[in-house]
């Protein structure tokens, strides 16, 4: 029997925004349109200080200040402000250090904003990581070696939602004299995080049942971590993020934080077990990619014996994916994949399955029941294709 | 009497005595050394930026929040940058050693 409407299991490419944050969020679209940045009237004031409420729930999911958040269009923006703007202002202040520590499995985004500071003089290194998707703090610590300006991160990943040890790296990047970034968009509101030892961290709305287009960037204050910006302009967000906030996104993304806080930890104990449920019910052979304790409770990486495109087609019904959606202009396997030594063929024969706060059990048996049959019929279909 | 160097803009050191408890801009104004200090040292502009020469720059007490926040605001930044209005005199910086910056930008609008 076919569902409503699709089950939706790519929690980690967006999720839907939770109607609580869009109750939060609709007076700040209409009756209470001021600009946050206008001082002289209660309207511009009032915006203004929502904005600053949902600052500070930004902040006290990661352990921050609300003044060391800076708020931007989403983790890319965030993710580009911290690793070019961090090498930039090094560059201008006379800093020695040209190495930026990155590792093959992060997003696109921090790959290409540590690739394109090699045209301004940097000097990028990418890391690998072991099997089970996690970076090896002793391969860190080999490239460390070389004096290092930024090494960055990211918490969990998209694509197999496996956590590094931010801790133990942040300590590793410090102790050699190199700033720490993090983009932490899918960790947040999933796992614990603290800024603690962290100089820098990427956060994304719309990873958390937030609105999309709005993110936030954590610089340190003590002590001070200095970037060049991006953009010119009016010197709002400490001169870092020029432009007039978005104060109905900002307050969304606020009280998706501030839930995020009051419920992550009964989320995640049920998405863990809806996870077990869902592989339970797989009637057909997998391999899980990536290590399976270090993991969010909500990301399943899977390799089928059917290609994954063949299954797709299979399940109109069912939203999971290939890889992550940032990339899937692109039909090649997935790097991320590849990063943990898979070859072409298994990755395409990959699936990302993202649980979230909104997945039912009937959403998992359905999930189940629909990946089993569609590896059975693209299996049986491969095989007949070859003959 | 305390002493000081000033390494003004076209790169010409100039030693000038520097009296205890007077700060950098203070000792600044006194000898007509070119730096501004718009808000005459209340932590409202960056404009009294100096550059503080590496071997002196550890010896000078950790600058206050406030300090930090102004020279987020200030026009190119280096790694030993202070505001002058907040280095005081004491005998521990007797030889003291600030460069001027090529500009500066009244952050204090």
């Amino acid at each position: 029997m076919r569902p409503n409407r699709p089950v939706y299991l790519d929690n980690q490419a967006t999720t839907p925004m939770d109607q609580r944050v869009l109750a939060a969020m609709l007076p700040w679209f209409t009756e209470r349109f001021g600009n946050p940045h206008s001082a002289e009237h209660g309207m511009g004031l009032e915006a203004e200080a929502a904005v600053e409420t949902a600052r500070g729930e930004i902040a006290a999911l990661i352990g921050a200040e609300a003044r060391e958040i800076v708020l931007t269009s989403g983790a890319t923006e965030s993710n580009n402000i911290a690793i070019k703007g961090a090498a930039r202002f090094a560059l201008q202040a006379g800093r020695e250090r040209r190495r930026l520590i990155t590792v093959a499995t992060e997003h696109k985004c921090v790959l290409e904003s540590v690739a394109d500071m090699a045209a301004e003089g940097f000097e990028p290194v990418v890391l690998p990581v072991r099997p089970d998707g996690r970076l090896d703090p002793a391969v860190l610590a080999d490239a460390l070696a070389v004096p290092t300006l930024l090494v960055s991160v990211m918490a969990v990943n998209n694509e197999t939602g496996v956590i590094q040890d931010i801790p133990a790296l942040a300590a590793l990047a410090r102790a050699h004299g190199a700033l720490f970034h993090t983009d932490a968009a899918q960790a947040a509101g999933k796992i614990p995080i603290d800024v603690a030892g962290i100089d820098l961290l990427s956060l994304s709305g719309h990873k958390l049942y937030g609105p999309k287009g709005v993110g936030a960037l954590y610089v340190r204050r003590r002590p001070r971590v200095r970037l060049a910006p991006l953009f010119s302009g009016g010197g709002q967000e400490r001169g870092l993020r020029a432009g007039t906030l978005a104060t109905p996104l900002i307050v969304g993304f606020g009280e998706a934080c501030r839930l995020a806080r009051a419920e992550m930890a009964a989320d995640e104990a049920r998405i863990a077990g809806l996870r077990q449920r869902l592989l339970d019910g797989l009637a057909v052979p997998v391999t899980i990619n990536g290590s399976v304790q270090d993991r969010v409770a909500g990301n399943l990486n899977l390799t089928f014996e059917a290609p994954a495109l063949t299954m797709l087609r299979a399940m109109p019904d069912l939203c999971v994916s290939t890889g992550s959606a940032c990339s899937s202009a692109a039909i090649e396997p997935s790097y991320v994949l590849r990063a943990l030594g898979l070859d072409n063929g298994a990755a395409q024969r990959t699936l990302r399955i993202g649980l979230g706060r909104f997945t039912s059990p009937a959403d998992v048996d359905f999930a189940a029941k629909a990946l089993s049959e569609a590896a059975r019929v693209a299996v049986t279909a491969t095989a007949g294709a070859e003959f | 009497m305390p002493k000081m160097t000033f390494i003004e803009k076209n790169g010409a050191p100039r030693e000038v005595e520097a009296p205890l408890g007077l700060s950098v801009l203070e000792i600044a104004h006194k000898y007509d050394i070119d730096i501004e200090g718009a808000c005459e040292g209340s932590l409202a502009c960056s404009t009294c930026h100096v550059i503080v020469d590496a071997a002196w720059f550890p010896k000078l007490a950790k600058p206050t929040e406030d300090e930090e926040d102004m020279l987020d605001l200030a026009f190119g930044l280096q790694e030993t940058s202070r505001l002058g209005c907040q280095i005081v005199m004491t005998p521990a910086l007797d030889g003291l050693v600030v460069k001027l910056p090529a500009s500066t930008k009244n952050a204090g609008g």
